[in-house]
Formats: C-alpha cells, structure tokens, sequence
C-alpha cells in the first residue's frame, strides 16, 4: 500500500514538475531546444517511473510507531532552530545546545550529553577554524 | 567566475614581495572581505590575496577574515551588504565585470549599484576573439561577413553564460559591424574559457570569444589565431601583433575589471583609508610587470573615479542588453 | 628513454626533506578533510591554499602540497563511507554500497585496508598513464563534442538501472529526481531562473554537497533516532572488527578488478567535465555486470569495495591530464590546482611539457610519492580509523551531523543552504524506508547540468537537428552500449524473476 501511495505521489510529482516547467519564461535569446526540453524529458520519465511503483509495489515497509516520528520531527525542529539562531548566537554557543539536544534523545544522560555538547562544538571549532582558517558564525561574544 | 580568478590572483601574489606604501589614519579593526562565491573562485582568491598581501605589506595589521558568502551570481552577497552590513566599515566585497553584468541586467532582484560604495579597481583584461590556426577565416571582418550572410554556419563559444560578458563582447563587435539582428549570432556557452577553447581544437564550433589570458597558452602552441583584440589600441610586448578590432574598421572595445565595493554606509574616513589602502597595492612595481606578462591591462581607478567608472560600465551594458533583447 | 631520465629529473626536484614534510603534511591533512562529510577534495585544496602561500612556498613544493591534499582526500573518502554509511565526499559514494555492509559483516578493517590499496592501484597507473600518454590522451579528449558528452552520459544513467536497487523503477525514479534538482537554477544557456520560485538563494542551483550530506549524513542520524528505542536488543551484539589487513585469496580474486577499475576510472578523469564521481561509477556498474554472477555486490562483496576505489583514484589522475595538457580542468579540485598554477605563473596548455619541465616532472614525480606515503599512512591507520565504531552512537552521531553542518556553513556561510540540507535529510530518510536508492539522486544532481547543456549545445551547433546526436562513430558506439546496459538487465531480470516463480510453484505443489 505504501508503495502505492508513494508511486501516485510521484506521478502528482511529475505533473507539478512539468507544469512549472512551462511556466518558465523563455528568454527573447534562446537556443534551438530551450530551456523548457530537457525538464518535459525529466517529468516523463519521473512519472513513468512513478506509475511502475504504484502498478507493481514492493512489499510494505517498517513504519515506526507515533513517539519515533515525533522524535525524528522533533531532531529536525531543532536542527532547523539550530540554521536559524547560528549567526545570531555565534557557533559555538548554538552547536554545543544543539549536539547535546542530539545526544540526549540518542539516549546519553543529562551529563553526557553536555559533555558531548560542548566537546564537539570546541573540538569542531578548533580544527574548522583555528587550524583550516574557515569562517563560523561569530556570536555576540566573538566565537 | 573561474576566469576572473587568474589574472588577479597572480597579481595579488607578485605583488605581495614588493609593497612598501602603508596608510595612515584609518585602520580597519576586524577586516573583513566578503567573496561572494565559494571558495576556489574568482572572487574568493581576489578576497584571500589581497587580504594576504596587505596584511605583509603593513596596510592592514589583522587578518583579513575571508567570509564566503555564495549563491545568485554574487547577489546574495549584495543583499547582505545591503540588508544587514550597511554601515560596516571593516567591511570590503569582491566584484569584477560579472558584477555590474548581473546588475545591469537587473539579476540582482531589488538592488542597484548606488546601494554599495565603489572603492578601486585592481586591473582589467581585455577580451579577444580566436578561430583556430587552421580556420579559413583570416580576420574579424571575415568572421563578421560569414555571420552576416548565413549566421547558422558560425557557432561562437565562450565561457559566460549567455548574455554574460563573454557574449555580449561578440555582439558589441557585431552590432558595431551593422549586423541588424544580433540575436541570430549562434553563441554557445561552456563552463568556462578553456573548456570553450577545447572545442574549438575539436572542431565543434568556428570561434572563440573570452579573455586574453584564456587564450594565451593556446597562441604559443601556435593552435588558434587570434583575429580581434577587444581593446582600445594594441596591447604590449608579446601580445602587440594582436590586431585590435578598432584598426580593422570595427568600432568595439570590451574589458573585464575587477575590483571591490564597500557598505554604502560606510564612513567617510573609512572608505577613503580603504581607497588608499587598495591604492598603494595597485602601485607597486612588481604589479606592472604582472600585467605586462600577462596581458593584463591597467584600469587604475580609485574611489570617485572608479565609481563613475562602474556607473558608465553598467549604463553601457543595460543599453546592449536592452538593445538586443536580453532584457525588456 | 627521454621520459624516464626527465621522470629522475623530477625525482631529484621532489626528493628533498623539505618536499618530503610537506607530501606527509599534506597526505595527513587530505586524508582527514576527505574523511570528513562536506569537505571534499575541492575545497580541502581550495582551503588549504593560503597556508601554502603562508609558508611562502615556491611553485614545486606549493603544488607538492597541494596535490597531496588531493590525493588524500580521495583517499580519505573512503574511511566514513565504509565505517558510518556516509561518503566523505561525492566519489566515495559507491563506495558505500558494499564497504558499509563488510563493516557491518565485522569485515570493517579488512574493507578499509582493501580500499586503501585498490586506491593505490588506480593512482600508481593512472599516474604511469599520465606520463606516457599524456600528449595522446588530449586527442581523445579533442574527439569529445557536445553530442558525445551527451551520449557518455545517457550511457552513465541509462547502466543505472540495478546497480544500486533490485527494483528498476526506483532507481529511474531517483536518477530523474536527482535530474529534477540539478534543473533549479538560472539556465546556463539563457539566463532564465528555473524552479527558483523567486528565491534569490535558488539562484545557483543547489549544491550537491549539499543534497550529499543531507541525504546520507543526516538522514542516518534520522535513522538512529528512530531506532534508539530497539537499541536494548541489539546492545547484546559485540562490535567486530576482525582482521585489519586482507587474507591474499581476497586481494588474488579483486586484482583483475582493480586493473580494469583504474583503466576505466583513468579514461573517465581524462574527459573534462566527467570526473570521479563518473569514473567510480562506471567502474562500479562495469564490474557488477562482468563479474556479479550471484548477485553479491551490494551485499559485501570485497570486489565492490575495489572497483569504486581504484575507479576514482585513477579518475583523480587521469583529470591531470587535460588540466595539464589544456589547461582545461576536469573536475572541481583540478580547477582549483589549475588556479593555483596560473598564480604561480606557470600556464598550463600544450606548452607546458616544453616550457616548464621542472614543474610537469616535480609534479609527477610528487604524486609518486604521495601515491606511496598514503599506503604506508592508510594501512597502520586502519586500526585506529576502524576503533571508531566502538564509539557509541549516542556521542558519535551528534559529531557526525555537527560536521555536516559546518562543512557546509563554513563554504557557503548560508543558513538557507543549511535548511535545504535538513530538507534533504528528512527526505533521504523517507526515500530509505522506501527503499529508494540514494545514489542515482547524488548522480543527477551532480552530472544532470552538464548532461542538458551538452544535449542543447550539440543541437544549437548544429542548428536544431536532433540527429546529430548520433552522428558521429563514436556518439553511435556510445548509445549502443547505453540500450544493451540498459536492455540486458530487465531482460536477465525476469528470466531470473520466472525462474524463480517457478521454483515457487514447485514447492507449492510439494505441499
């Protein structure tokens, strides 16, 4: 059933592709195959693919239980929280939050994880920064 | 992007041993160069080099913290500076041709050059057209004359994109030679100047259009023929017995600058110590002899001047553009 | 032989303390930004070329340095393919599909110090084919247009199907989403923004370095999340290490493997624009379909952890050649090298073996060397590299994801870039459970602009006519390899599928 699912997604998929393919605006100067061609090429072959999945499913995948999705949702939330607040808190302030949030829900304990926190977020300093010379977002207290 | 990288990254080194000009007054306290590419382009080692280098000749006490910062051709990069670094005066940006290209052709959604102040400019390169040594075209007037008469029969290839610079030199040449509808000139875009040259040697396409410092190597091996120099008379030392596009009756000159901008909130006193600063790089010995090995021309323009300089560049392309149709 | 006394030549320039401490310098440091997901060989050169230019080197031990950080981060890319699932960078992608199942199988050490010398091998030749035919190889690369690049590459996707998936479907499916994202962007050929939806970030296309480590680094961190709660069953397991070096039968029975590897990965490097990621690919697909008589590749199999190894090493050497030759770059990092070169004041192209030999035989001479010092640093690091399964996923997988994102904030400075990886993660994490494969996505986003652009610039040359993509003898030989890779496996598919529903029937008729 999944895969059914799945293969009547992509099919709406390759729809959606192929019609903002033809809303692309082509230009005054175009060459002779445009840039509309190869993407029509492309929706094709993604729906077809598609159709197969839905006409000749595999057998059903594992899903997990309600609490996993949650968590898998939650980890995300927080790695997007993380994209948002780095060049506002600086990287390692907002790594160390982050890798510990990570290592507590991968079933550290309270300590552990703050270890695993700020270890990583020094540790990634030191070598990305310090030795490699690549810029990090620089919070309000210079690091 | 890549080809901007060349010319000023092998200036930006030589001219590291022989500076000894240092600024007075204004010193940046955490320098900053914003490369608005990732790393391994143009604008990213203009940014590292000058960095470098100013900091051993004494203009800059820190180190110049490179921050890459990529994505819309540089316009991401300009928004920033907009939005958020108005007033940073530790602050300097990376631009080149490419740069007042994108914004001529408004690819820079929302922002336009008088938003950023324009410092100096660190050198140009001229832009040449080639047919390979083996071609039956002998100079620019015949290429444009085959052009005229059966465009389908000549593909041009160059390493912009098209309406980027690459192009539109090879349509400032045609519009100046009266071909009325420039838009038939087959031009065919490659990721970058040597892989456009390979093409020629393999004989998929007739012309090559892109800089002189692409087609260097490739003159010495004695495998293409460069028929136009995009330039206002001929060049220097080894590369005097190009013909410029000018002496054979086609009014058409194209230059690739490189330079940087800063914050339009920049202080005065700020902008005129970077000014100075990118000035005294500019000035030294070891720099011309750069450019004369390379073909590399001088476009010495520093704060008012190489603002208007910039203004003029982006009025003339909008007008090409608008003029062959690139934008409405 | 002239070669061989300019090759001594170039010995006596590479072979001095100084060159030597910068190869091990930069062997070490290539390995570990190759090792680490987001930074691959591209930008670990690209990052390490002020500290070359820091330590105010000359041109030979700049590029000494410079090419051993090459070399070992392709190396290095292996190392967290075969141990985390996770390729280090773009080509170590194959490597995965059958070095992280040996690990799991307790054969982690043996899989690394296996891949340690296939790459090796695929280096040790490639750089041998690099002195003898460089000046006849840049004629191969002159036989490519538009129209044969286009056919080279239909060839790569069309060979797709069964390489890394049982079911044709998905991996077609997952090569044209891959196709799909590489669309987003500004069009190269018109200047048209596509897919973009306005977004000024879209504008550059997404990075596939982005889409890599999204897809395989966070999504496996996805995965452990969601396994924790099963984890009490499995803590009563050991982690097994096993052997460090390979028994000599494995080594005997991967040896034709890795020669025709380094053959095939060395002709893909020689061809601008196609690279290591096609180079291990190829090598990959071409030994499953010659050798894969039962079906173990994917599973384990030793050979496909070699062919993907030597494939793209010999690719990193083979793209020396037009770089050197033509000045025309073959890949990310060897456009970055060829930066290096121009600011060094050397200009690659078909002078350069005639006006600065001292450079080209240096060079060489330098990839020897490094080529040698990473066997000799790869093989007594396996058992360190491989004590990094016995670090516990709850500490491990934090770093792992922290990485990721610094790799790719610190290239791109972009937390935009950083929301679109967390995108790829939850969709490499849904697509997994659909057991859709990875690879084919990574393939069309990294090969699918280059695929368009060359199937447009054949037709506009030749203005709008769609036969000349087989115009030519080669395009035509191309293709037809392409339909045969692409016919045999469906047809092999269902006499395999029949016969087993037959043995189905019989059983069930036992009954």
């Amino acid at each position: 059933m999944s895969d059914r699912i799945f293969g009547v997604f992509g099919v709406l998929l390759a729809i959606g592709f192929a019609i903002a393919a033809s809303l692309i605006q082509e230009s005054f100067l175009s060459d002779a195959v445009g840039p509309k061609a190869f993407p029509y090429i492309i929706a094709a072959i993604l729906g077809l693919s598609s159709a197969v999945i839905a006409l000749r499913p595999d057998p059903e995948p594992i899903w997990p239980p309600l609490g996993q999705l949650i968590e898998i949702l939650a980890a995300a939330v927080v790695m997007i929280l993380y994209a948002q607040l780095l060049p506002v808190a600086g990287f390692v302030i907002a790594t160390a939050f982050a890798a510990a949030y990570l290592s507590w829900r991968l079933g550290s304990t309270i300590l552990g994880a703050c270890l695993t926190g700020v270890g990583t977020s020094v540790g990634i300093y030191v070598v990305f920064h310090l030795v490699l010379g690549l810029s990090l977002a620089r919070g309000p207290l210079g690091f | 992007m890549f080809k901007s990288t060349r010319l000023t990254l092998v200036a930006l080194l030589f001219s590291a041993s022989a500076l000894t000009a240092t600024a007075e007054g204004f010193s940046p306290e955490n320098p900053e160069c914003i490369a608005p590419a990732n790393p391994g382009g143009g604008w990213d080692f203009t940014c590292r080099q000058v960095g470098k280098s100013m900091q051993d000749q004494g203009l800059i006490e820190k180190t110049m913290q490179v921050v890459n910062l990529a994505g819309g051709g540089g316009g991401v990069a300009f928004a920033e500076v907009v939005n958020k670094r108005n007033d940073d005066n530790d602050l300097i940006v990376a631009a080149s041709a490419a740069t007042s290209t994108r914004l001529a052709q408004g690819a820079y959604p929302g922002n336009n050059m008088n938003e950023v102040r324009w410092l100096a400019s660190i050198g140009a390169d001229y832009g040449v057209i080639a047919v390979a040594a083996n071609s039956e075209i002998a100079d620019l007037t015949g290429l444009l004359d085959a052009m005229k008469n059966d465009p389908t029969s000549i593909s041009i290839a160059g390493g912009s994109a098209v309406g980027g610079w690459d192009h539109l030199k090879v349509l400032i040449a045609a519009n100046a030679y009266g071909i009325e509808d420039v838009r038939s000139v087959k031009y065919i875009a490659f990721d970058g100047g040597g892989e456009a040259v390979t093409q020629l040697l393999a004989g998929s396409v007739q012309a090559f259009t892109g800089d002189v410092s692409e087609a260097k190597g490739f003159v010495e091996s004695g495998d293409i023929r460069v028929i136009a120099v995009l330039a206002p008379e001929r060049l220097d030392g080894e590369f005097a017995d190009f013909p410029t596009a000018r002496e054979q009756g086609v009014d058409a000159i194209g230059a690739n600058w490189r330079g940087f901008y800063a914050p339009g909130g920049m202080s005065d006193e700020a902008y005129e110590g970077w000014v100075e600063k990118i000035g005294a790089l500019y000035a030294s010995d070891a720099w011309k002899e750069v450019m004369a090995t390379n073909g590399m021309a001088p476009l010495d323009l520093q704060g008012a001047a190489f603002q208007e300089f910039v203004a003029n560049s982006v009025a003339q392309i909008e007008s090409i553009s608008r003029e062959i149709g690139i934008i409405q | 032989m002239e070669t061989l006394s300019s090759l001594a030549d170039g010995f006596a320039i590479a072979l001095t303390w100084q060159n030597i401490g910068l190869a091990l310098l930069g062997c070490f440091l290539g390995t570990i930004m190759g090792a680490l997901p987001g930074l691959g060989p591209s930008n670990g050169v690209a990052i390490l070329i002020p500290l070359a230019f820091t330590l105010g080197l000359a041109a030979t031990p700049s590029l000494i340095l410079l090419t051993s950080v090459y070399y070992g981060a392709m190396y290095g890319g292996r190392i967290s393919s075969i141990l985390l699932n996770i390729p280090g960078d773009e080509p170590a992608m194959m490597t995965c599909l059958d070095g992280y199942p040996m690990a799991k199988k307790g054969m982690a050490g043996e899989a690394l110090s296996l891949s340690g010398i296939s790459s090796f091998v695929g280096a040790f030749f490639a750089t041998w084919g690099l002195i003898l035919l460089a000046p006849q190889l840049v004629k191969i690369a002159l036989l490519f247009g538009p129209a044969e690049y286009f056919a080279l590459f239909a060839l790569a996707f069309m060979t797709l199907g069964g390489v890394s998936s049982t079911n044709q479907a998905k991996s077609a499916f997952a090569a044209a989403l891959g196709l799909g994202f590489a669309m987003i962007g500004v069009d190269t050929q018109t200047g048209v923004p596509r897919f973009t939806f306005g977004e000024v970030h879209l504008y550059d296309g997404l990075d596939f370095l982005v889409a890599i480590v999204g897809l395989f680094a966070l999504s496996e961190v996805f995965i452990f999340l969601e396994n924790r709660h099963g984890e009490a069953s499995a803590k009563g397991k050991t982690i097994v290490i096993g052997r460090l070096t390979p028994p000599l039968s494995m080594l005997k029975a991967c040896t034709p493997t890795m020669l025709r590897s380094s053959f095939v990965g060395f002709i893909a490097g020689v061809l601008p624009g196609a690279g290591a990621s096609l180079g291990s690919f190829l090598s990959y697909s071409l030994e499953k379909r010659m050798v894969d008589k039962d079906g173990t590749f994917g599973t384990g199999d030793p050979r496909g952890v070699a062919a993907p190894e030597a494939g793209n090493n010999a690719a990193a050497g083979g793209a020396l050649v037009p770089m050197l030759a033509l000045g025309v770059p073959g890949s990310g990092t060897t456009a970055v090298l060829l930066a290096v070169l121009l600011s060094l004041n050397i200009t690659p192209g078909p002078l350069l073996f005639a006006n600065n030999p001292d450079v080209v035989w240096g060079l060489i001479a330098a990839l020897f060397i490094a080529n040698f010092m990473l066997l000799a640093l790869n093989i007594p690091m396996v058992g360190i590299f491989t004590r990094l399964l016995l670090v516990p996923p709850r500490v491990l997988m934090p770093i792992v994801a922290m990485v990721s994102f610094v790799g790719i904030y610190g290239i791109s400075g972009s937390s935009f870039d950083l929301l679109v990886m967390i995108g790829f993660g939850l969709l490499g994490w849904v697509l997994r459970k659909f057991d859709v494969p990875l690879v084919p996505i990574i393939l069309g986003t990294l090969l699918g602009n280059a695929m368009e652009n060359n199937l447009r610039r054949a037709i506009t040359i030749d203005n709008g006519n769609w036969w000349t993509l087989i115009d030519s003898p080669l395009a035509i030989g191309l293709w037809v390899v392409a339909i045969i890779g692409f016919i045999l496996p469906l047809f092999f598919a269902r006499k395999v599928k029949s016969g087993m529903q037959r043995g189905d029937a019989e059983g069930s008729i036992k009954d």
